[in-house]
């Protein structure tokens, strides 16, 4: 289980995550739902203990990491156990898609065959792409490839920021396929998304982070009558909007 | 007497005077590529302690035109010292820190510049530092810095016929010399330039050529 206590974390002057509370379990996908500026991204980086939290919890399984960390013992980050698809992406540029997954599953995983990118390759429907640079795929192929990356890594739990943000509906709905089939794999995923339908269909839980602290979490039938003043208005305006 | 008759009748002195060019450009590339890049690394590695005193000094040597330092150099510096170098060391000294501190600086502002969320991905893919380095840094900043460094080292090649007002005797020297004796300044001069193109040439459209790959592969969309 992957779960954050009383995370708390001061960007500047202003205090963006005011003691959250956070749990995604194995084989489960977590949702997280939020006005800009809410916190979602501050969070995800916190969970991922890329930028570790002021004050607060995070245990990941039988790995404990207590903020603010003791400067005298070395800090080992969780990856990739856990792992990160960030909505810039950040795929290296020199490398082309294919080389991009491939250097992480040598280095990392130390497979020697490309038996597994051929399965992926099949899987996210890249062949025709495959073998282009970043600057030269669409957003979509590389959302793709970004998350083949993490997928290589075979972790324990990915954290998914806005993955979804440059897709069209059909590939919306090859990214849930595949998410529904990571988690029958037992990974635990949490995604940032403000597709509320992706969100419904998805989500075996909701979080909703507004002004630096969940103001809801449950179900996904909180999204389909949110009880929550702030989360009904919010999920309102996202109706209206599409 | 034409082209050919003066690359004939003086190859001797043409090839010694290529020789000196060469053996005064490898001081000045080597040692202005290795020092220089340890020195910008460190720079952008600590900004203050290392960083910002190069930043001046470089500031300084491009405010101050090379044949004026070469001149500083190999008169006054050596007046006020007491000693009397070899002009050949003292251009080599001269044009070496030129080059120490212009390729710092290329290699300073490509390592700050280096973009961290690349080495975020890294990190949260599992790469230890050195594969980070070895895969993501180097290859990256190699790509945005070699077309510069290439540049600069065009340019240092091309500084070092300044070194034959000091009296080093290398292309230019020796020029000046097949000048004096044949007094054929368009034949002698076009020699020398075709010279300079058969060397700069490929150098200059290498640079041009892995800048436009480079940037290709690297640009964002």
């Amino acid at each position: 289980m992957l779960a954050a206590t009383n995370i708390r974390k001061t960007l500047g002057d202003s205090l963006v995550l005011k003691d959250v509370d956070i749990t995604v379990t194995p084989a489960q996908i977590a949702v997280l739902l939020g006005p800009s500026g809410s916190g979602k991204t501050t969070l995800l980086r916190a969970l991922s203990c890329l930028e570790p939290p002021d004050s607060g919890t995070i245990a990941i399984d039988d790995q404990v990491f207590r903020f603010p960390w003791d400067a005298t013992n070395p800090f080992i980050g969780p990856w990739p156990r856990v792992t990160v698809v960030f909505q810039q992406l950040f795929l290296w540029p020199h490398l082309t898609l294919r080389q991009n997954i491939q250097l992480v599953m040598k280095s990392v995983r130390r497979l020697r065959s490309d038996a597994h990118l051929c399965e992926l390759i099949d899987l996210f429907d890249m062949g025709e792409f495959i073998d282009r640079y970043p600057n030269q795929a669409s957003l979509g192929q590389r959302q793709r490839a970004a998350l083949a990356r993490a997928l290589v890594l075979k972790p324990a739990y990915i954290l998914l920021d806005e993955v979804t943000s440059a897709l069209d509906v059909e590939q919306v709905a090859v990214i849930l396929s595949h998410l529904l089939e990571l988690r029958r794999q037992g990974i635990g995923i949490m995604l940032i998304t403000h597709l509320l339908g992706f969100a419904r269909r998805a989500a075996d839980r909701v979080f909703f982070l507004d002004d630096g602290t969940i103001a809801s979490n449950g179900g996904p039938e909180i999204l389909h009558s949110p009880s929550h003043p702030r989360l009904k208005k919010f999920v309102s305006v996202i109706e209206a909007a599409t | 007497m034409s082209i050919i008759d003066i690359l004939i009748q003086f190859r001797p002195a043409l090839l010694e005077g290529f020789w000196v060019t060469l053996k005064l450009c490898s001081i000045i590339w080597s040692i202005g590529l290795v020092t220089g890049s340890a020195l910008g690394a460190a720079g952008a590695r600590w900004a203050l302690p290392v960083g910002a005193p190069c930043r001046v000094a470089s500031f300084l040597l491009s405010a101050v035109p090379i044949l004026v330092l070469l001149f500083w150099m190999h008169y006054p510096v050596q007046a006020i010292l007491g000693v009397v170098v070899d002009p050949f060391y003292t251009a080599a000294l001269s044009l070496t820190v030129v080059n120490i501190f212009a390729v710092a600086d290329v290699v300073r502002a490509g390592a700050k510049g280096f973009p961290a969320e690349y080495l975020t991905a890294a990190r949260v893919c599992g790469l230890t530092p050195w594969r980070t380095m070895l895969h993501i840094q180097l290859p990256i900043l190699l790509r945005q810095l070699v077309p510069s460094l290439l540049m600069q080292q065009v340019n240092m090649l091309q500084a070092t016929l300044l070194s034959s007002l000091i009296g080093v005797e290398e292309m230019f020297r020796v020029a000046q010399r097949i000048n004096a004796v044949t007094y054929r300044p368009i034949q002698v001069y076009s020699t020398l330039a075709v010279f300079l193109l058969i060397i700069c040439l490929p150098l200059n459209g290498l640079a041009t050529w892995l800048k436009v790959r480079f940037t290709r592969d690297l640009s964002d969309r």
